[in-house]
C-alpha cells in the first residue's frame, strides 16, 4: 500500500492527506487588510485593471472563459482591492512581471529551442527548419508557420478537442505579431534570409509552442520562448549546385559545418501585466501588444468580451511599450545565460 | 471578378508562378486613385439588408464593393445536455467560405481563426445576462471574398443579431484600414490587403464608444495607429448610421 | 544490418542487457495534483494527474469505484521528422487505453467511488519506448498526486535482433522490425499487469526476452522508489523535521 503524499513545494503543505478534494487548493482566504468596501450588489463591481488606477470597465463577471476559476466572492474582492492598491495577491506591482526563467535548446532534434516558465506558467517552443518551395506570390521568401498545441496536462478541459479553441488563437495572435503585414513589412522573422533559390527552394521554419502548465499570461510566455528558440536556432548553410539544366530541381547541398545564426528584431509583449489565473478570471478585457526593439508596435490583438474606451486602449498601448522595454532587456539577458549554460554543458559532454 | 477590374483586365486564371504582379507605386498624395476608384478615406459603398433567410430567428445581407456576406442567426435556443448549467447565456459563431468565394480555392482564410474574432467582437455587445441556459448560433456564410472580410462580417453579425431580437448594448460596426507605405487605405479590397504593410482592425459599439475587437498587423509607430484609430472610429459610427437605417426600414414596413 | 556487433555493443554503445539512462523529477506541472517528468535515454514524457475529483460527465460515474482516465498525447516536435496528426488517431487511442488499464490495476479505486482520476502523459521526445516511459511517468505522478495504488507499476522493453535479446530498445532497434516485448509489472507483489508482443518469438526465446524485461522494470522500481524517497526526504527537511 502506497499512501505517500509527496506533494508541492510549499514547506507548510498538508502532508497526510491521502485523498486531496480540488477546491482545497484555492488560494488562502483574503487577509482583511486591503479588501475593498463590499460592492453594493453582487452583479455589478468594478474591475480594475492594472492600468495607472484607472477603471477600465463596469462589468460583472468573465463570460463564458474556458478557464472559469472556482473563486468566491471574498476571493474576487481580495485580487480586485490588491490591483487598486497596487499590490497583488502574489505581492507583486501592478506592472511587475513574475521572474522568467529561461532554458534552451531542451529538444536535441529540433533546430532550436527553448523552454520558458513565468510563475507556475511553463511552456516550449521549438524550431525546426525543412525544405520546401516558396509561395508563388512571394519567391523571393521563406515560409514561417506557427502552431500552438495546448496539452491537457496543463488543464484538464484541454483534454480532447477542449484545447483547440485556444490553440487557434494563441497561434493566430503569435502569427499577426510574427510574421508581419501580408506584404512582409514588419516581420519579427526576416522572411527573405530564408530563401535559398529564388523562386525554387526555401526554408520552412515550423515553430511549434505547447503550453505544458498554465497559470495565466501564456501568450507572453510563448512569445518569450519563440524569442529566446529562435536566438537558438542555427539553420545549415546551403551551397547551390546550380548546373542542372533550367527545368531540374537546382542541388541543394546541405552542410552541417557552417551555421547561420538567426535573430529577431526583437519581440516582446506586454500583455496587462503578466496575469495570473486567477487575475485573468476576473478581468472583463485584455490586450496583447507586441513591441519590437525600436519600440515599434508590430501587432496587437484584444482578448476577452467587454468593450473598452479607445483612449484606454492608447493608454494601454503606451503602458505597454513602457514596460515591453524593460522586460526585452531582461528577456535578453536571461536569453544569454541560457546560451551560455547551454554551451558549458557541451564543453562538457 | 473580384476587386481587380478596373486597374489589369480581369483574368480568371490565378496569377501564374514566378511572374509577379507589381505593387503599385506608392504615392503620397492623399487624392489618388485605388483600384475601384474611391480615394484613400473613402470607403466602399455598403448595402445592408435584414431578413435574408426566412427559418433563422434573424438574418442579415451585406454587400460592400465585392464582399458579399449572409449571416443568420439562430435562438437563443437550448443549450447542448452536454452543456454546464450557465446563468448567463452562450454565444456560438461560425463562419465559412463558400467554395467559389475566392478565387482560387485554396485562398480562402482560416473559418476557424475567423468564427474566434467572429465571437470576440459580438460577444461584448450582446447582454448575454439576458438569456440564461440558452445559445444563440450565428452562421455566417462568405457568399464572395473581395477584401476586408471580417469586417463586413461582423458588421452584417450585429445587425442579424439586431433583426433576431437578441438584447445588445449597441449594434457593433467594424471597419479595418491597410498601412501601405505611408497611406493609410480605408476598407481595403482583396487586391490591396494582399500588398498591405500593415493592417488595422477596429470593431466598436458607436455609440457607447466602446471598442469591443481590435487587432494590428505589421509595424506601426504610436501616432500611426493613433491616426488609423481615428479613422476607423470615425468611420464606424458612420457605417453605425446606416446599420441603423436599415434596421429602421425593415422594421417600417415588414415583410410579408 | 547489425545492431549487435561483435564486440557486443549496440548501436549506442550499450551493452545489450543495459539500460539507457533514467532521469525522473516529480512536481513539474505545479497546477497538477501530481507531475512528473520520466525520461529513458532520450525520450522524456511528462505525465500529469488529476484528482480524486467529481466526475465530470455524470453518466459515466461509477458508483462503486473511481473512474480513472488517461490521455496520451505527442507534441509536434517529438519526432524526428516534424508531423501534424489530428488529436486522436489510432496510436494515441490504443496507447491511452493501454495506460489506463495498467494503470486501473494498481489504484486502490475502490476507495475513492464516485470520483475521477484523470491521467494526463505528453510526449516531448520520442526515442523508442515511450509506452514504458509513459507508464514510469505515471507511476511517478500518481504518487505525487498521494493516491493510493497497490504497488509502483514499472514498465521496460524487451527486443529481440541479431540473436540477442535486447533491453529497452530504442527508436532505430524498435523500427528494425524485430519483436518489441513491452512488460508492465507490480515489482513488490511480482505481477504482470501489462504484456504486450509484436512481431513473433520462439516460446524459450520469448521467455528469455520477457524475462529480461521484468528484471528492467525491476530497476526502474528500484529508481523510482529511489526518486519518491528522495522527494520525501526534502519535503520532510522543508517542515524541520
Amino acid at each position: 500500500m502506497i499512501f505517500s503524499k509527496v506533494k508541492g513545494v510549499l514547506a507548510d503543505e498538508v502532508l497526510d492527506l491521502p485523498t486531496q478534494c480540488p477546491s482545497s487548493r484555492t488560494p488562502p482566504p483574503p487577509s482583511p487588510v486591503t479588501v475593498q468596501p463590499p460592492a453594493s450588489s453582487p452583479l455589478d463591481f468594478e474591475v480594475r485593471l492594472g492600468i495607472a488606477g484607472k477603471v477600465v470597465k463596469r462589468y460583472s463577471f468573465l463570460i463564458g472563459d474556458p478557464l472559469m476559476v472556482g473563486l468566491s466572492f471574498g476571493e474576487k474582492n481580495f485580487i480586485k482591492g490588491g490591483i487598486a492598491h497596487d499590490l497583488r495577491t502574489d505581492g507583486r506591482k501592478r506592472l511587475t512581471y513574475r521572474p522568467i526563467f529561461v532554458e534552451t535548446g531542451v529538444i536535441p532534434q529540433a533546430s532550436g529551442s527553448a523552454r520558458v516558465k513565468m510563475g507556475a506558467t511553463d511552456v516550449i517552443a521549438s524550431v525546426k527548419a525543412e525544405l520546401g518551395k516558396p509561395n508563388p506570390s512571394h519567391p523571393d521568401k521563406g515560409k514561417v508557420s506557427i502552431y500552438v498545441d495546448c496539452s491537457p496536462t496543463a488543464e484538464p478541459t484541454f483534454e480532447g478537442r477542449g484545447g483547440e479553441e485556444l490553440s487557434t488563437e494563441l497561434s493566430s495572435a503569435l502569427q499577426r505579431c510574427l510574421l508581419g503585414g501580408k506584404s512582409g513589412a514588419g516581420a519579427g522573422i526576416d522572411l527573405s534570409s530564408l530563401s535559398i533559390v529564388e523562386g525554387k527552394v526555401c526554408w520552412d521554419l515550423y515553430i511549434d509552442g505547447l503550453v505544458v502548465s498554465s497559470d495565466g499570461n501564456v501568450l507572453d510566455a510563448l512569445g518569450a520562448a519563440i524569442k529566446a528558440a529562435l536566438s537558438n536556432t542555427a539553420i545549415p548553410k546551403v551551397q547551390v549546385a546550380a548546373n542542372a539544366s533550367s527545368d531540374e530541381q537546382p542541388e541543394v547541398d546541405v552542410s552541417d559545418e557552417e551555421f547561420l545564426q538567426f535573430d529577431t528584431s526583437g519581440v516582446g509583449r506586454h500583455y496587462i501585466v503578466d496575469a495570473t489565473t486567477e487575475e485573468e478570471s476576473q478581468m472583463s478585457s485584455a490586450i496583447s501588444v507586441s513591441i519590437n526593439r525600436q519600440g515599434r508596435i508590430c501587432g496587437l490583438t484584444k482578448r476577452g468580451g467587454a468593450g473598452l474606451d479607445p483612449s484606454v486602449i492608447l493608454d494601454m498601448i503606451s503602458v505597454g511599450k513602457h514596460v515591453s522595454e524593460q522586460l526585452i532587456n531582461k528577456l535578453d539577458s536571461e536569453i544569454a545565460a541560457a546560451e551560455a549554460c547551454d554551451e558549458d554543458n557541451e564543453m562538457d559532454s | 471578378m473580384a476587386g481587380k477590374a478596373s486597374a489589369t483586365p480581369a483574368t480568371y486564371s490565378p496569377s501564374p508562378t514566378g511572374h509577379r504582379k507589381k505593387r503599385p507605386p506608392t504615392l503620397t498624395d492623399s487624392d489618388w486613385i485605388r483600384p475601384d476608384g474611391r480615394t484613400v478615406h473613402q470607403c466602399r459603398p455598403a448595402f445592408l439588408r435584414t431578413g435574408a433567410v426566412n427559418s433563422a430567428s434573424g438574418s442579415a445581407y451585406a454587400e460592400f464593393g465585392n464582399t458579399k456576406v449572409i449571416v443568420s442567426v439562430f435562438g437563443p435556443r437550448e443549450s447542448k445536455k452536454a452543456m454546464m448549467y450557465s446563468d448567463t447565456g452562450r454565444l456560438n459563431c461560425n463562419v465559412s467560405y463558400t467554395n467559389f468565394a475566392t478565387p482560387n480555392r485554396s485562398q480562402a482564410p482560416e473559418p476557424k481563426d475567423l468564427s474566434s474574432m467572429l465571437h470576440k467582437a459580438l460577444e461584448g455587445a450582446i447582454i448575454l445576462k439576458s438569456f440564461p441556459k440558452t445559445t444563440v448560433d450565428v452562421f455566417a456564410l462568405v457568399l464572395e471574398s473581395g477584401g476586408s472580410d471580417l469586417p463586413v462580417i461582423t458588421t452584417c453579425a450585429s445587425l442579424a443579431l439586431a433583426d433576431a431580437g437578441i438584447m445588445l448594448y449597441d449594434m457593433v460596426a467594424s471597419v479595418s484600414v491597410s498601412c501601405y507605405g505611408k497611406n493609410l487605405l480605408i476598407d481595403p479590397v482583396s487586391e490591396e490587403e494582399s500588398y498591405q504593410d500593415g493592417s488595422l482592425l477596429i470593431t466598436c459599439m458607436p455609440s457607447r464608444n466602446e471598442v469591443t475587437q481590435m487587432t494590428v498587423t505589421g509595424d506601426w509607430s504610436t501616432p500611426k495607429i493613433h491616426e488609423a484609430m481615428q479613422l476607423c472610429l470615425d468611420a464606424c459610427s458612420k457605417l453605425g448610421k446606416i446599420m441603423r437605417t436599415s434596421l429602421k426600414e425593415s422594421a417600417s414596413c415588414p415583410h410579408d | 544490418m547489425e545492431y549487435v556487433n561483435p564486440e557486443g555493443l549496440r548501436l549506442d554503445g550499450r551493452r545489450p542487457m543495459e539500460m539507457r539512462q533514467l532521469r525522473g523529477e516529480i512536481g513539474v506541472v505545479s497546477k497538477a495534483d501530481g507531475s512528473a517528468v520520466f525520461e529513458m535515454g532520450n525520450t522524456k514524457v511528462i505525465a500529469a494527474v488529476y484528482g480524486p475529483r467529481e466526475v465530470q460527465n455524470r453518466s459515466q460515474q461509477l458508483n462503486d469505484q473511481a473512474l480513472v482516465r488517461c490521455e496520451y498525447s505527442m507534441a509536434n516536435f517529438s519526432t524526428g521528422d516534424r508531423m501534424r496528426k489530428p488529436k486522436g488517431d489510432r496510436r494515441s487511442t490504443e496507447i491511452s487505453l493501454v495506460i489506463r488499464q495498467t494503470m486501473e490495476a494498481s489504484i486502490l479505486t475502490h476507495l475513492m467511488p464516485r470520483s475521477q482520476i484523470d491521467i494526463f502523459v505528453q510526449v516531448l521526445q520520442a526515442d523508442g519506448g515511450t509506452r514504458s516511459a509513459c507508464i514510469n511517468a505515471a507511476t511517478l505522478a500518481l504518487a505525487d498526486a498521494g493516491i493510493p495504488m497497490r504497488d509502483l507499476v514499472t514498465s521496460c522493453s524487451a527486443g529481440y535482433l541479431n540473436g540477442t535479446p535486447l533491453l529497452d530498445l530504442n527508436y532505430v532497434e524498435d523500427s528494425a522490425g524485430g519483436a518489441d516485448v513491452t512488460v508492465g509489472i507490480l515489482p513488490k507483489l511480482d505481477k504482470v499487469t501489462l504484456l504486450q508482443m509484436d512481431a513473433k518469438l520462439q516460446m524459450d526465446t520469448f521467455e528469455n526476452v520477457m524475462q529480461l524485461a521484468i528484471e528492467g522494470c525491476k530497476a526502474v522500481a528500484s529508481y523510482i522508489r529511489e526518486i519518491l524517497l528522495d522527494n520525501t526526504k526534502q519535503l520532510e527537511f522543508r517542515r524541520g523535521v
